[in-house]
């Protein structure tokens, strides 16, 4: 593998041996990247669609001899994910609703309003960033139990209504700062209030911002593990990740129905994969801006 | 990233209706940071210090926790080796690998757009469905992952179920995540201006040349960035191993029992044990002091290992 980076040069008509063989070795190394990073889901793909006896053949063949297509009925059938399905997408849209709103009108206090303390509150908010999550796991939990919140999924939505994610916070406010202030001073002139301003020219103008963050809040949600693991008891009251999670562990013991659980992880990972092929865009220009934000 | 002081802002512009606007739209946020930072710090360190299951009140027991953790517990030293070993086999596999495929990406290719997506695929998948999938690819019997191995003629493994081995596959599985850390490396790729590299090659360099002279000091801040990250990361790590070991303890032995998982154990125990809120706090506090001091530390001497432009 070479390390230069390409430097974009002239057209290049016929080529010249040694970049005909460079160019050979990039592909051979960039075809045994993807079939690194695509072969686990294709052969998922395969499992999806596999009878029971075909999924325990040994030695393993890739492909199946005939096709379940009744996989994908059955097992989400098997694992009640209709219902673990619509646990997350209320869990999800709240919290993704209460996180971006929330967030969005802390930043626009932060970066548009003048008041003293703005700074204070800006790196009060920045220093609780490098807060790591682990130290507040106990006493929250034992707070939401005292409160009667235990069982519910209050713990998973009413944190995101309150500005739930201080990074939401950072990059709202990064954003409303490069937003032109005569915007709202014309707004002001025409009479309207902070509200007003917030909501009809604002959140209009921010929709980059307040897109991007959507989607990481809907990732954060729809990947939570751990929260919902501690929060929720009844089976019936929990998201996708804790659903699928302990389905695979009961298999543990038992003969697994991979076939059938396979076809149900599938659906599972369709709608992030869904946001992520629509958004793309956005998800890159999210994780760029953090890549640059240290650069001159 | 500063405010600068704006001259508008003045003493007797104290509680203006901007004043009053600000903290009315700041107030879910600063509730929140109230609840869900301050309190939970204050309290946890108070947990620390006492014999506390959740429903009796606690009991103040001084560093007796702290003792119990350093002397008696026979799986503390065990937890704190597996997650030094997790943070030593990902932290710099994941940073050289991501880098490798930054570079590697960063070219004018046909496909190479696609290759991008199909790094950072897994990375957009849900975190539960991969761990879950990679289970099953690590099954000794009739998984992926020993087919793979069977057919280059390589010997097989028992993977998970293997003392020795489960670890390192919990990296793998990890490292099959590497596109976030790829993405990050080439966005700071592009960043750098190509009139440097085309002033290099007019100067006779090679690649390897401008890639140490040039790419890296360049990208040096970044690296930082990423290695405090991914240090954070690799020591909070906890699905990976609960989902993975085969009893979800952070098995076989220790192996995988990381610090997160121990104390996920203490404080929320399964199979009708009492909780033990105060040793789990205990725990906790090792944890963040452990993170303080990796942070601390690098960015003490991030200034060592970054380059600075003091000329322009």
């Amino acid at each position: 593998m070479t390390t230069s980076p390409d430097v974009p040069s002239a057209p290049r008509p016929p080529l010249p041996p040694r970049k005909a063989v460079r160019t050979a070795s990039w592909y051979t190394v960039a075809l045994l990247i993807s079939s690194v990073m695509v072969l686990p889901i294709l052969w998922m793909l395969t499992i999806a669609l596999k009878g029971h006896s075909a999924v325990f053949q040994v030695p393993p063949r890739l492909l199946p001899d005939e096709f379940h297509f009744e996989n994908f009925i059955d097992g989400p059938k098997a694992i009640h994910f209709p219902r673990l399905l619509l646990n997350s997408l209320v869990i999800t849209g709240l919290s993704v609703t209460g996180g971006v709103m929330t967030s969005m009108m802390a930043g626009y206090a932060l970066a548009r309003l003048r008041f003293p303390g703005r700074r204070l509150w800006f790196y009060v908010f920045v220093g609780s960033m490098m807060l790591p999550p682990v130290v507040g796991i106990i006493p929250l939990f034992q707070l939401f139990k005292d409160i009667g919140w235990y069982d519910t999924w209050l713990p998973l939505i009413v944190p995101a209504w309150l500005g739930g994610n201080p990074l939401f916070i950072f990059l709202a406010r990064q954003y409303f700062l490069s937003v032109p202030y005569s915007i709202d001073e014309a707004a002001k002139v025409d009479g309207a209030g902070h509200v007003r301003i917030f909501f009809s020219v604002m959140l209009p103008i921010t929709r980059p911002a307040w897109i991007t963050m959507a989607i990481l809040a809907f990732q954060l949600s729809w990947n939570d593990y751990l929260n919902p693991l501690i929060y929720l008891y009844s089976s019936e009251k929990w998201p996708l990740s804790v659903g699928m999670a302990s389905f695979v562990s009961q298999f543990a013991g038992q003969t697994p129905d991979w076939n059938l659980y396979m076809a149900a992880n599938l659906l599972y990972m369709l709608p992030p994969l869904a946001v992520f092929f629509v958004a793309q865009r956005y998800f890159i220009q999210g994780l760029s801006a953090l890549g640059t934000v240290n650069q001159r | 990233m500063t405010a600068t002081p704006d001259p508008r802002l003045r003493r007797r512009d104290k509680l203006t209706s901007d004043t009053r606007a600000a903290y009315a739209f700041m107030a879910p946020a600063l509730i929140g940071f109230t609840v869900f930072v301050v309190y939970p710090l204050i309290r946890s360190a108070y947990f620390a210090l006492t014999r506390y299951n959740g429903l009796t009140a606690p009991v103040f027991v001084g560093l007796g926790n702290f003792r119990r953790m350093f002397t008696t517990d026979p799986s503390f030293w065990p937890s704190v080796r597996a997650t030094l070993l997790l943070v030593v086999l990902y932290v710099p596999l994941s940073l050289a690998i991501g880098l490798a495929l930054a570079v590697f990406c960063n070219r004018r290719m046909r496909g190479v757009r696609v290759l991008r997506t199909l790094v950072y695929l897994p990375v957009v998948l849900p975190v539960v469905a991969t761990i879950t999938l990679w289970k099953f690819v690590f099954n000794p019997q009739v998984g992926l992952a020993n087919q793979v191995l069977t057919w280059l003629h390589l010997p097989t493994s028992e993977w998970l179920s293997g003392e020795g081995s489960a670890m390192p596959s919990i990296v793998i599985v990890m490292l099959w995540s590497v596109g976030s850390t790829m993405i990050i490396f080439l966005a700071a790729l592009q960043a750098v201006p190509t009139e440097l590299y085309e002033a290099a090659r007019i100067d006779g360099a090679g690649s390897r040349t401008m890639f140490f002279r040039i790419t890296l000091p360049l990208i040096s801040p970044i690296m930082v960035l990423q290695v405090v990250l991914q240090l954070v990361t690799a020591l909070q790590t906890f699905n990976q191993p609960k989902i993975l070991s085969p009893d979800g303890l952070g098995g076989p032995g220790f192996s995988t029992r990381v610090l997160m998982l121990s104390i996920y154990n203490n404080g929320f125990p399964t199979l009708g044990r009492v909780a033990d809120f105060g040793y789990a706090s205990a725990q906790v506090w090792v944890l963040f002091l452990v993170i303080v001091v990796v942070i601390a530390a690098t960015a003490r001497f991030s200034s060592v290992w970054t380059y600075s432009d003091h000329v322009s």
